[in-house]
């Protein structure tokens, strides 16, 4: 399908969910505090918003701190854990040891060694989006075929050329798509920490708002989140296609 | 024999697995002449590849051992290049950089041998792709990138694994040509590993045949006609007898 017909049937469906959805709040009378319809989103969303927009500014920015520390963290892990396959050996069950731990349930902890302000929001998105990273950088690390290995090696290679010039480059594409995953992952630590220990954010709003039955500014939360969220996808996607077009040769 | 580039003497490969140890290769001697192009034919799993990765350094022999250029060590084994079955281009890098790859292995000057690459790329009929993508080349075109990275940093030894098994008849036939030409115009002592007993045969000084398990050389045939051959060659009938020769001293 040409570009500019996908958009507009994608639009089209977001208008048809958009009607039933409001058709169907207002002639089943369901209240505004079990489902608000769109058009009550909407109207919260104007009236509130310098609220919004200052608290949704508060998690974009715990939630991407978290992400760049997650991402520069999953990036120099790779490497070393790529670089000696012992340390790998040591390490890696570690990890995946961290990674079975709901890491939810330690912002209490975080909340306990850091207090209330960003430290412990941003430690969550951190801790959350870091493993969805390191997995596929370091697969695509240690995962080069043999032959290119070997022929590296007959060439005079030493193991940390073949990382700088060909693991880390071979990894790029797989880092910057794990980026995407680390996002939403982030938005979720800094969303669910916002929740459990802090007075500001999107996370914060969404609990008090719902504590007071205002539904409609939770939905309007939701609805932000969603937003920023896919835009900021989309522009990691843009940069992505731009830094490694090699990776999307065969056009798919 | 005074001169000679590299001596193996009763070289034997036993690679360890679960179930003991597989003799790969056993009692090789080979000496091979500055100059000389050295076919090796045998059929799948006969060793001629675990040959040729001793000679190229990558594997250790368990017993025997192997002598460059009168030195013991397997350090002074930096000038070799090497051309697979499978080009092993780098997709992020263009033409030109993946061609000068082995000299930024090395550490050398890149802009040194700027000038070179562009004219090994012009006698291979690449003229004009330096900046393209490989992916963007065909396969036989591919592979002929790849020959120009094995040649860049005049290897004193050439070392060829299938180097065309996976091209058509035709495409093949343009690379013999290709080959030839650049073995002769720089005299590269070369050792090309084929099951193509027809390719061994059109472009080698000397056949060596290997089999049984584990591989063993079987015979060493001088193929005495002139380089560099044309490819009407192959039609004649001495060179059918040559054939004919191998291909009985290989068995059913």
């Amino acid at each position: 399908m040409p570009y500019r017909v996908r958009s507009a049937s994608s639009v089209l469906a977001l208008l048809v969910v958009c009607t039933v959805w409001e058709l169907a709040v207002r002639l089943l009378n369901v209240p505004r505090y079990i489902l608000p319809a769109p058009s009550a989103i909407a109207l919260t969303i104007v009236k509130y918003r310098d609220h919004l927009l200052l608290n949704l500014f508060d998690t974009l920015l715990t939630s991407t701190l978290g992400l760049a520390l997650a991402a520069v963290f999953s990036l120099a892990l790779s490497t070393v854990l790529a670089y000696s396959s012992s340390i790998r050996e040591a390490i890696y069950p570690l990890l995946s040891g961290f990674n079975a731990i709901p890491r939810a349930a330690l912002v209490p902890l975080l909340a306990l060694w850091f207090g209330l302000g960003m430290v412990p929001r941003v430690l969550t998105a951190f801790l959350i989006a870091f493993f969805p990273i390191l997995v596929p950088t370091l697969t695509a690390m240690v995962t080069i075929e043999k032959e290119l290995w070997e022929m590296l090696v007959a060439f005079g290679a030493t193991k940390a050329q073949i990382l700088t010039k060909v693991a880390i480059p071979r990894a790029t594409p797989y880092f910057l798509s794990s980026l995407h995953m680390g996002l939403t992952s982030a938005i979720v630590g800094s969303v669910i920490a916002e929740m459990v220990a802090s007075d500001r954010g999107i996370g914060y709003v969404i609990l008090s708002s719902t504590s007071r039955l205002d539904t409609p500014l939770a939905f309007s939360c939701l609805l932000l989140l969603a937003l920023t969220t896919f835009a900021i996808s989309k522009t990691l996607g843009l940069i992505e296609r731009r830094v490694v077009r090699w990776a999307y040769r065969a056009g798919l | 024999m005074g001169n000679y580039l590299i001596k193996l003497r009763d070289v034997e490969v036993r690679y360890n697995n679960r179930n003991g140890g597989l003799v790969a290769i056993t009692g090789i001697n080979l000496t091979v002449s500055p100059g000389e192009v050295v076919g090796i034919v045998g059929r799948s799993g006969c060793g001629k590849t675990t040959l040729l990765k001793v000679i190229a350094g990558l594997v250790k022999p368990t017993r025997g051992e192997v002598i460059y250029n009168g030195s013991q060590d397997g350090g002074g084994f930096r000038g070799i290049g090497m051309l697979f079955q499978s080009p092993l281009l780098l997709p992020w890098r263009t033409v030109l950089r993946n061609i000068l790859l082995p000299i930024e292995l090395r550490g050398e000057d890149l802009d040194k041998y700027v000038g070179r690459a562009l004219e090994l790329m012009e006698r291979m009929g690449l003229k004009g792709f330096e900046d393209s993508y490989p992916w963007e080349l065909s396969g036989g075109m591919q592979q002929r990138v790849a020959l120009c990275r094995a040649l860049i940093h005049r290897p004193s030894l050439l070392l060829l694994d299938e180097p065309f098994g996976s091209l058509d008849a035709i495409t093949r036939e343009e690379m013999w040509v290709l080959l030839q030409g650049a073995i002769s115009y720089e005299n590269y002592t070369t050792i090309l590993v084929t099951h193509d007993i027809r390719e061994a045969v059109l472009l080698s000084d000397r056949v060596i045949v290997m089999g049984g398990r584990p591989g063993r050389i079987k015979a060493e045939i001088p193929i005495p006609f002139r380089r560099p051959r044309s490819l009407e060659l192959q039609y004649s009938r001495e060179f059918n007898d040559y054939i004919a020769e191998i291909r009985g001293l290989l068995g059913d």
